[in-house]
């Protein structure tokens, strides 16, 4: 080895313990923002681990089925399946967007819109319900591919009697936007299926329960390795309705195809035994959300399929209204039973000529002939007799022109004019000869069916205004019905009143057409012009300018077991288009309850 | 041949202690963050490296670092070749061309030209005796490692390439280089950069660059990485979610995370106290690294060690930071931590020169 001088290392050194400080330096700066990272802001990413590592799958409580009043089924669910989207856990979200929407024939915009709608990060957003079982396997075989879907098994909603009784069932759909801002549906998400309609919406909350969920650990892949954390769902208890299921098929079928509506009720209690309401639809067609093509042709149909016409339906009463004069009319002392006037087909009053609907006239007639034969000379003088204030007064007492405060929303109120309402909303005053038109149901009244049902019930049950409601009540039940109001009519009212009813159907009168051999049926006929409509649809189908066939009835006479209402639409005369309509109806149902069993066995025996 | 008693009195203990530290800590972290995937059983597959590194450290100890520096030329030579051999008929490798296979063992030879790359600087800035140098002084070193950066660059592999240029400048301040020099060299670079960024670099590079800047922007490409990394890291709290109990890293949302992010595993698992520990043992290392240039006999000894600290010491700071998510995603393995039998070998051959260096200050 060759013999070396050490060198001079002096600013080597110099510079090396310079080295040695920015090393040090450097680790300690790291050192500090890891302090940072994992002490000061550990919170924050100890939370997004677990987000990461978890996943929230909610566990979908099935809605609470709905049963007839004897436990048949009317609405259920069924499985089916939705596909949810994680976007927090998507490796490329174009390319799962893409994919998904090849897979379920999507566009990826629909898709798209749906995660930009989503209420949180890492909560999984339903992008379609009610995937077929192809599109479910189709899923599955690329669930490596996409780690970030899961397909959920979601119960759906199912109707076994399509649109029997769907506009009182109602129907399901997506929560709106509009729907997610109110207090009511602020813990559901968009996708969520909410009643939009008929007892679905009003008993929507109850129905509901409440959802569940799995919280499991997921791997990198989306593969499940754990669960971490179960909350069961809590179904949404069932709900027992008023409806009778077999009165309510008899219902549709007497129709026969025709446009219109009927609904039944108990006249001691107000149950609704059926509602039907003409043409319909099938709340099947919703379960999956709205089908935008189905909806616009049910939303623009001129039939307004999706319209409830026994609580939305407002028509004048025509014939109807006649109950309601006389009832006033005894009750105001105005008349007494024997009271007569002459009918000659026609009478002036106030300088108008006013029409009876037999143009020879019905001669002498008391109350009894009066509504026998449906005479409106007898209720013109009786009107005028009464005057608006007493006959509106007594047709509000009477449950008109006001909702009923049924159990399903949107419900109408319909209208009974006064002259303090004319001039409030027509700044004119009441005119005399308007009474006259009044009294038979005509000029400005309208009402509902099913204001209609509950003065039939009022006048069967001896006088108490029943609330009308599809929900039994009971254990397990929403509680609370008001009591019925007794109006404490005269019992000579009451008597005179059905002994007209009685003889508009079985002494030859207006509805002799819904008499049944043994069976006490009372009812009442009317039609209800069209005027407006008929001038709004100038040259169209002449069916259209018919007016609307009224026939409300109630059975037996005594101890009555059933009011009834019938309306078919454009059908003409109540005694020709309603009365048959009711007297399948009314035969349907007291036969069968008049039997010892309800056993299927039994039925060969009617 | 041999090493004398004498040297192995002043054979430095404490690094070495540190190594196997870090060493043994590097094969738990991997054993946890490979259990239960293909990859499982590497942990014993680094440990057995890491027994044939110290072997070759060593070895490498035995021979005294001015004999080897004085063949520096040749080694250089011979890391050329072998990156340009390489480049031309490597195996393509997830679209790279870093590595070739010689009798079923994988060779690397970028971290091969690290070594070679150091003995050179120390050689020829040893040779330049003057107190002061200017640009011109460097011409010819900074060429040299220059194109051995551009042969590693080529493979592509701009991580390790990009490790040469604090070596250059470590040894040529050292050397006496001016402030005005660095200054120019600086500029220099610079314009070179934003050149190579029009022209050079790949679209997948520029990406990453960019999603570094914006990590939203790709949030599962490397942006995802970051994002994970730094979920993993913060997560990992003041004393760690527990040994093979990470959940980032056990439920596969770390990438890489045997290799490149080993160190966002020991952070979730250990902690910011693992942190702490494992970056006082690196800081243990460099510190005496730095001491044994300090204290060399020569200005061989001083470069050498400089060098291989500066390589060091910027592939720690680099991946560490990387991991915390301060700078963008490369593929730049964690010395004497990674899993990567390539880069364990040259850690060690790396700290084997070191030790070299230090036992030898009072011979002559």
């Amino acid at each position: 080895m060759t013999v070396r001088i050490y060198e001079d290392l002096r600013q080597v050194q110099a510079r090396v313990l310079l080295g040695q400080y920015l090393v040090l330096a450097l680790l300690s700066l790291l050192a500090a923002h890891f302090w940072h990272l994992q002490v000061v802001r550990g919170r924050e990413f100890r939370e997004k681990a677990e987000n990461n590592r978890t996943r929230l799958l909610p566990l979908a409580a099935p809605r609470g089925p709905l049963l007839d009043r004897e436990g048949r089924l009317l609405v259920e669910n069924q499985a089916s399946f939705s596909v949810a989207l994680t976007p927090e856990h998507s490796e490329d979200l174009d390319r799962s967007v893409r994919l998904l929407a090849r897979l379920l024939r999507m566009s990826e915009g629909q898709i798209r819109e749906r995660l930009a709608r989503r209420s949180g990060p890492y909560r999984p957003v339903i992008v379609k319900s009610g995937i077929s079982l192809a599109e479910v396997a189709a899923l599955e075989a690329r669930k490596l591919e996409l780690p970030e879907v899961d397909v959920e098994i979601v119960p759906r909603r199912a109707y076994p009697l399509a649109s029997a009784a769907a506009h009182s069932l109602g129907r399901v759909g997506e929560v709106s936007e509009i729907q997610l801002q109110q207090p009511a549906f602020a813990h559901l998400q968009p996708g969520d299926l909410v009643g939009q309609a008929g007892l679905e919406a009003q008993y929507n909350q109850r129905l509901m329960g409440r959802d569940g969920f799995r919280k499991v650990v997921v791997n990198s892949r989306g593969v499940e390795v754990a669960e971490a954390e179960r909350q069961e769902p809590r179904d949404g208890p069932s709900l027992t309705l008023t409806l009778d299921g077999h009165l309510q098929a008899a219902m549709e079928q007497a129709f026969g195809g025709r446009a219109g509506s009927a609904v039944a009720l108990d006249p001691q209690t107000g149950e609704i035994l059926g509602m039907v309401s003409l043409p319909s639809f099938d709340p099947n067609g919703f379960t999956n959300g709205i089908d935008p093509a189905l909806w616009s042709r049910l939303t623009s149909d001129p039939e307004t399929p999706l319209m409830n016409r026994v609580i939305q339906g407002q028509y004048a009463p025509g014939s109807l209204f006649k109950v309601v004069a006389s009832v006033a009319a005894l009750e105001e002392g105005v008349i007494t039973p024997a009271t007569t006037f002459f009918c000659g087909g026609q009478i002036t009053l106030y300088g108008t000529v006013f029409h009876c609907n037999r143009p020879e006239g019905h001669g002498l007639v008391d109350l009894h002939r009066a509504l026998q034969m449906s005479c409106n000379v007898y209720f013109y003088q009786a009107g005028v007799r009464l005057e608006i204030e007493r006959l509106s007064r007594w047709a509000k007492r009477l449950g008109l022109g006001l909702p009923t405060g049924v159990d399903l929303p949107h419900e109408a109120g319909g209208l009974m004019p006064s002259p303090e309402w004319k001039l409030r909303t027509q700044k004119t005053p009441w005119y005399a000869g308007e009474t006259v038109s009044v009294a038979i149901g005509q000029g400005q009244v309208m009402v509902t069916p099913l204001q209609m049902a509950r003065l039939t019930a009022l006048v069967a049950n001896g006088g108490r205004l029943v609330q009308p409601h599809l929900v039994r009540p009971g254990p397990g039940q929403p509680a609370g019905l008001p009591d019925p109001v007794d109006l404490h009519l005269k019992p000579e009212t009451l008597a005179a009143v059905r002994a007209g009813l009685w003889a508009v159907v079985n002494e030859g009168g207006t509805g002799w057409r819904a008499r049944i051999e043994g069976l006490d049926v009372c009812g009442k006929t009317g039609s209800a012009q069209v005027v407006a409509r008929a001038r709004l649809q100038k040259g169209g189908a002449p069916t259209s300018i018919l007016p609307h066939a009224w026939f409300l009835s109630f059975a037996p006479r005594e101890q009555a077991r059933i009011a009834l209402v019938v309306l078919v639409e454009h059908g003409g005369s109540g005694g020709e288009a309603a009365a048959p309509v009711a007297r399948q109806i009314l035969q349907a149902y007291l036969r069968r309850d008049a039997g010892p069993s309800l056993a299927p066995a039994s039925r060969g025996a009617d | 041949m041999a090493i004398d008693r004498r040297l192995l009195l002043n054979l430095d203990w404490v690094t070495l202690a540190a190594t196997l530290l870090l060493a043994a800590i590097s094969v738990a972290t991997i054993a946890s963050a490979t259990q239960g995937t293909r990859f499982g059983g590497l942990y014993l597959k680094q440990a057995g490296i890491f027994g044939a590194g110290l072997l070759v450290l060593v070895l490498v100890l035995s021979l005294d670092y001015r004999r080897l520096a004085d063949r520096a030329p040749l080694l250089y030579l011979g890391a050329v070749v072998l990156l340009l051999y390489v480049l031309l008929f490597g195996p393509r490798v997830a679209g790279t061309k870093r590595w070739f296979f010689v009798a079923g063992v994988q060779v690397q030879p970028s971290e091969l030209a690290k070594l070679a790359a150091a003995l050179l600087l120390a050689k020829v800035f040893a040779e330049v005796r003057r107190d002061s140098l200017g640009l011109r002084d460097i011409l010819l070193p900074g060429a040299a490692i220059g194109a051995l950066a551009l042969l590693i660059a080529a493979a592509p592999d701009l991580g390790t390439a990009f490790c040469l240029v604090p070596m250059f400048l470590s040894v040529a301040l050292l050397a006496g280089l001016r402030a005005r020099a660095i200054l120019t060299l600086v500029l220099a670079l610079a314009v070179v950069g934003g050149l190579g960024w029009r022209y050079a670099l790949k679209d997948y590079q520029k990406e990453r660059i960019y999603t570094f800047l914006d990590p939203q922007r790709d949030p599962r490409g490397t942006g995802y990485q970051k994002i994970q990394s730094q979920i993993a890291v913060g997560s990992g709290g003041l004393l760690g979610k527990g040994y093979r109990r990470g959940t980032q890293s056990q439920l596969g949302y770390l990438p890489a995370r045997h290799t490149d992010f080993v160190f966002s595993v020991l952070a979730e698992e250990f902690g910011f106290l693992g942190v702490t520990v494992v970056l006082s043992l690196y800081l243990l290392i460099f510190w005496r690294g730095l001491e044994t240039a300090a204290q060399a006999r020569d200005r061989v000894g001083a470069f050498l060690a400089t060098a291989l600290v500066a390589v060091l010491a910027f592939q720690v700071v680099y991946n560490v930071a990387m991991v915390a998510g301060l700078v963008p995603v490369k593929g730049l393995p964690l010395p004497l931590m990674s899993y990567g039998g390539a880069s364990l070998i040259s850690s060690l051959l790396a700290i084997g020169l070191i030790l070299n260096v230090r036992m030898r200050r009072f011979a002559n």
